[in-house]
């Protein structure tokens, strides 16, 4: 009867694993990437990098790497909304219906440490 | 020095992002002292991440801008010709890093 949560929280691991095998360097700066929302049914996820990333002049580019390399690597996943929350993470005709002030500054979001 | 092959360019965020980063980040800091600093975080948080770095053989590399840029900027007042003066210096020195980066 929780077959629907198990496959959930399955893709929400494996999305954080993408982010945590992919790009420790986000951490590694003093940053993170939080995982805002999964949208299961359309494949969109929705993703906010926070602390340090805010503004680093690297945070663009990382964006579309994890835009581009998630919808390759998760066939789940079709789309990925990404920001920094500064205020153009509401362009690009992302449409910011996130329920979800659950994740606050996403220190201890992700569960387990990265073994790097 | 990394030995640039313009054919896993295509595939950039997975064989050269370490280097990218540091292009961009040269780039930024670069801008950053020359510029109004809330402008230019804007460009790089609202316009810039929607642009995607290319390489061709004949225009060495390139950065493709979202449409509309000035329309996306909000939460800073700039006027057009300055806000397009200190996109271009970004986008440019974008480049110029990339080829330093790369040595192309």
């Amino acid at each position: 009867m929780s077959t629907e949560t198990q496959e959930g929280d399955d893709l929400e691991e494996r999305v954080a694993n993408f982010l945590r095998r992919n790009f420790p360097q986000i951490q590694m700066h003093g940053g993170s990437a939080a995982i805002q929302e999964i949208d299961r049914e359309t494949g969109e996820v929705y993703i906010q990098l926070g602390g340090a990333c805010s503004g680093c002049g690297i945070s663009p580019m990382t964006i579309q790497a994890i835009k581009s390399r998630m919808v390759k690597e998760i066939p789940e996943v079709t789309k990925v909304h990404a920001g920094t929350g500064m205020d153009g993470a509401g362009g690009a005709g992302m449409s910011p219906s996130f329920p979800g002030e659950t994740v606050d500054d996403g220190e201890d979001d992700e569960g387990p440490q990265a073994p790097f | 020095m990394t030995e640039f092959d313009p054919a896993k360019f295509e595939d950039k965020y997975v064989h050269y992002f370490p280097e990218l980063q540091q292009a961009y980040k040269n780039a930024f800091s670069r801008i950053n002292e020359r510029y109004d600093s809330s402008l230019v975080h804007a460009i790089d948080q609202q316009v810039l991440n929607e642009s995607e770095p290319f390489y061709d053989e004949e225009d060495g590399f390139w950065i493709e801008l979202p449409d509309d840029p000035y329309d996306r900027i909000t939460g800073v007042v700039v006027d057009r010709e300055r806000f397009e003066t200190v996109l271009e210096a970004h986008v440019e020195a974008i480049e110029s890093e990339l080829e330093r980066v790369f040595d192309v």
